[in-house]
């Protein structure tokens, strides 16, 4: 690490002294007041709210950097009143903040183009429709022009930026933003001093989780020209990444997605090109270098591997996880993409696939996608079939009335998503395909528009339905009548029917046949229960094995489980085994979690495992874990997560956050800093290492 | 035949080549006094308890046949809230542990693994384990051991191998009897065999601070290992202070008479200068 770097790191990172530039906070309805009252259109709004946030941030350039710009202003104004607010979401489906987020915008685009050419692209498209007549046209025309306006804005921010770098007499950045972004960048440098532009616009626009995807493959045409060329050496190369990197963590705290650190930066490396070649290259070698020397939370590291990946690839990686950081997080090539190509996205696209903020998988530039609109909970499912017990002579009978309360209750849930609203975003628009041509806001969608489920507290379903299997039918050592008054008790005064469900009962995640076989029926009926449903965008709906944070939510709730998990007791994150299952081992755990047939269910949500701290103690094991990871991959596991943990130092963190400022951990799709969580995710998180293998 | 085992670990990845799954063997002949695994001691299946997470419900005192002398009934285990017991030591057929260690045949072999029983002292129950890898269908088959046994039974089951770890704790036999409880003939008469057979092996010493960590110890340890013959490395393993975190499980207590709070010498140059590979763990 060179000086630079490490000066840098102090600057930012420890001591935040750049935070001394920031601004007051402002009421985030004051602009939006104001509309209300001129009585704007949303489009209107959108330009007039990029405006009012550029001109308001202050430039800070520092003598010692090359990769610029903070943010000072760190309110963003809402668009509506919460008036408006209230109207719109009595209208319409709201999504989340009723905002463009969690897509994967093409950024190449416009950094090869510059944006004075993609002006000229919205004139040509303004000047076909300038003399139409029809109210359409007219419509895309006043689109286009508001689209024309934002970069102009953009082009006087980026000049502001100039004039403070000649200021404060760093030429270097001067000259980069002499050329960028009104010109095609020519180096790497300015190509990721452009990238740092159009992302830093993207916040200031509103829109979030405005993730990086393959910054690998878009960014290496730039280094490799630079590295042939001999104006760039891989050491320099190197250091202007390491840079970069740490800009990615300068603002990041304003930008609270769920949760601290839930801010959607995450970067894709590698993957297999459609010709079957591996994409993984130098820079992206240099990604994951530079993310291991730093070791901070963003990027956040995603490595698409397939069945030709080299376990030096994986050791690699296990190295990162062993910094704590929770990533990387793999993904599984041969498995995501057939299962892409099968919900109808073309092969060029779904080579090229990325993950979102968390863990779904979404097209670069093409992808309209919500992959995270709404979430079965698979242990809801079971809770409402328990009635319908006593009727079942045989398991299989009560299997019947779980498929078909999966069928209705998917069916009830895709009727929800009417009239879906979000906010326009022309910057975003400047990065996705077509949008130009069409002058059709992002928004309204693009190429795909496909929306994801996710399916939590799949082990609780499958350990309660395993349980009831084996004690119920098989054993017949439980009633059912016992069973559902002790759930209806909360297991109050059926302490000991309680201990053997819990601690005794098949688990998913043993590699025991009844609940892993469970588990994959569970799992093929939810993906065919949304099978043929399309929504109002033309879309279809991807069922998936992520929880996002429906693994609290849902929880919460819901009533006593047949597995032995009492009222109000979390489900497990993602695609994980129950918090109280006694593991036999990693090697069932992977072994159980790689039988059912993922390419049903890939929306996003990887298979979570914690394993304790000392199996990364030297390269021998750290090359063992690489093995494992590897062997879940290759047995057909879709996507994973691994963290290195150690239970008693979570502990004292939450005793002592002072002493553990910087301890990493992940939560459900994404890392962050654990002094930083609630503390129901620290609880949670801190129970789950009771599976720590 | 039956055996006793308390433990299957899987993704055992300290205890030889690749990916493993260990099994321990109940029982030990040796009683070091700085076992970190003190419910391998014993013979007989013994009551585990542990302290962490108990609500002193005294559901437990409850159900108890006999509260003064544990008969290890197993009664309490069932009405525990927490799960915080369980009996350590389950009596298995060679056919029944061989089965649960094949059900993951193909990964192990696939991850250039295998199994190894470990202890306990897996040779203290010799009849057993050679059943047991008899029924392994070749599966790569490792002992981990303190070497502290009959030398008919060493050759005949090393035989059966592909790998062996051993203990070599002191090299001085009266010292190796105070604190191991037993000299250390056998096992400097096993390790010769090891060194003049075929069968790759592994050499273990705990560094116990004040016990073997001396230069006296390690020169005359290192010279036990000269012409070594298929010996991969030394291993040294430095004492960790949380190895008497069990005892309390067992009922036990641990009272070792060196200091537990001192980091162990290394005298590296004794395997240096006769060129032994080691590598400290």
């Amino acid at each position: 690490m060179t000086e630079n770097i490490r000066n840098q790191l102090d600057y930012f990172i420890r001591n935040k002294a750049h935070h001394a530039f920031r601004q007051e906070k402002e009421d985030p309805f004051r602009l939006a007041e104001t509309f209300e009252k001129a009585g704007y259109s949303d489009l209107e709004r959108v330009v007039r709210r990029f405006c009012y946030v550029l001109e308001k941030e202050q430039p800070v350039v520092y003598p010692w950097e090359r990769i610029a710009m903070i943010r000072t202003a760190v309110t963003l104004p809402e668009i509506h009143t919460p008036k408006e607010k209230e109207a719109l979401s009595e209208a319409h489906y709201i999504h989340e903040q009723g905002k463009v987020c969690n897509i994967n915008p093409c950024y190449a685009e416009v950094i090869g183009t510059g944006l004075l050419g993609k002006q000229e692209e919205i004139r040509a498209q303004m000047e076909k429709r300038k003399s139409a007549d029809d109210p359409k046209a007219r419509e895309e025309y006043t689109y286009l022009e508001a689209m024309l306006r934002m970069t102009d804005e953009m082009l006087a921010f980026a000049g502001r930026y100039g004039d403070a770098a000649e200021k404060a007499g760093n030429l270097r950045v001067a000259e980069t933003f002499r050329r960028i972004p009104a010109q095609a960048a020519q180096t790497f440098e300015e190509a990721l001093q452009f990238f740092r532009f159009l992302h830093y616009c993207l916040w200031c626009t509103f829109n979030y989780h405005n993730t990086v995807g393959r910054f690998d493959q878009y960014m290496y045409p730039y280094l490799k020209r630079d590295l042939e060329n001999g104006t760039l050496t891989k050491e320099e190369a190197f250091e202007l990444l390491e840079e970069f990197f740490i800009s990615f963590n300068r603002d990041s705290d304003l930008y609270t997605g769920m949760q601290q650190g839930d801010n959607g930066q995450s970067m894709v490396l590698g993957g297999c090109a459609q010709d079957g070649s591996d994409c993984y290259n130098l820079l992206s070698d240099l990604c994951m270098d530079a993310s291991l020397e730093l070791k901070l939370i963003d990027p956040k590291i995603n490595l698409r591997v397939h069945k030709n990946t080299p376990l030096a690839l994986y050791e690699k990686g296990t190295r990162m996880t062993k910094q704590g950081l929770g990533f990387p997080q793999y993904s599984n090539d041969d498995v995501v993409i057939p299962a892409l190509l099968r919900w109808g996205y073309e092969p060029e696209d779904a080579y090229q696939y990325v993950v979102a903020a968390c863990w779904e998988f979404i097209i670069p530039g093409k992808g309209m996608d919500i992959p995270n609109i709404d979430g079965l909970s698979f242990a809801d499912v079971v809770v409402k079939c328990l009635p319908k017990l006593t009727e079942c002579m045989e398991f299989e009978d009560f299997m019947k009335v779980v498929h078909e309360k999966i069928r209705t209750q998917c069916a009830q849930m895709v009727t929800k998503y009417k009239n879906l609203y979000l906010e326009p975003s022309p910057v975003m628009s400047l990065m996705m395909d077509g949008c130009i041509s069409r002058a059709k806001d992002i928004s309204l969608g693009n190429k795909y528009n496909n929306f994801g489920i996710h399916g939590s507290g799949l082990s609780t379903a499958v350990d309660s339905l395993a349980a009831v299997k084996r004690f119920v039918y098989d054993e017949q050592s439980v009633e059912k009548q016992e069973l559902l008054d002790a759930l209806a008790q909360d297991y109050k005064g059926h302490e000991l029917l309680l201990n053997r469900l819990r601690y005794e009962g098949p688990k998913m995640g043993n590699d025991e046949e009844d609940p892993d076989q469970i588990a994959s029926r569970l799992l093929a009926w939810f993906a065919g229960a949304l099978e043929g449903y399309t929504n109002e965008r033309g879309g279809i709906y991807r069922a998936g094995t992520g929880s996002a944070m429906y693994y609290i939510w849902q929880s919460e709730d819901l009533p006593a489980t047949p597995d032995g998990r009492r009222a109000g007791e979390a489900f497990a994150c993602n695609y994980s085994p129950s918090l109280f299952c006694r593991l036999k081992g990693p090697v069932s755990l992977v072994k159980s979690f790689s039988k059912p047939d993922l390419k049903l269910t890939a929306n996003g949500g990887p298979l979570t495992i914690e394993l304790h701290d000392t199996v990364f103690k030297n390269e021998e094991s750290i090359r063992k874990v690489a093995m494992l990871v590897k062997s879940f991959l290759d047995m057909g596991g879709h996507q994973m997560q691994i963290n290195a943990v150690n239970k008693d130092t979570l502990l004292d963190a939450k005793k002592h956050p002072k002493d553990h400022q910087n301890l990493i951990v992940r939560v459900w799709g994404w890392s962050g800093y654990f002094v930083e969580l609630d503390e129901v995710y620290q609880d949670h998180i801190i129970e789950r290492m009771e599976l720590t293998l | 035949m039956q055996g006793y085992i308390f433990d299957i670990k899987e993704f055992a990845v300290f205890d030889g080549p690749g990916i493993r799954t260990t099994v321990f063997f109940k029982g030990c002949p040796l009683h070091c006094m700085w076992c970190h695994n003190p419910e391998g001691m014993s013979f007989a299946p013994e009551l585990m308890t542990s302290p962490n997470g108990c609500l002193h419900c005294g559901r437990c005192a409850q159900v108890c046949p006999s509260p003064s002398n544990c008969r290890v009934c197993g009664k309490c285990i069932g009405v525990c809230p927490m799960h915080l017991r369980k009996i350590c030591g389950t009596a298995v057929t060679p056919r029944e542990l061989a089965g649960r260690i094949l059900k993951d045949r193909d990964f192990l072999l696939k991850n250039e693994g295998g199994v190894t029983f470990s202890g306990g002292e897996p040779f203290a129950q010799p009849e057993f384990l050679e059943a047991c890898i008899r029924e392994l269908n070749g599966l790569h088959a490792c002992v981990e051991t303190s070497g502290y046994c009959d030398g008919e039974w060493f050759r005949r089951i090393v035989g059966l191998l592909q790998f062996v770890i051993m203990d070599i704790k002191l090299a001085d036999d009266d010292k190796h009897r105070y604190y191991t409880g037993a000299g250390n003939r056998k096992i400097l008469a096993n390790l010769k065999q090891l060194k003049s057979g075929n069968t790759p092996y592994m050499i273990r010493i705990p560094l116990i601070p004040g016990v073997n960590d001396t230069k006296e110890n390690m020169e005359q340890t290192a010279g036990l290992l000269t012409n070594a013959g298929p010996l991969v490395r030394v291993e040294l393993l430095p004492y960790h202070k949380t190895a008497g975190a069990k005892y309390g499980m067992v009922g036990r207590s641990y009272h070792p008479e060196f200091r537990t709070d001192q980091k162990p010498q290394y005298h590296l140059d004794a395997f240096e200068k006769r060129e032994i590979p080691y590598k400290i763990m």
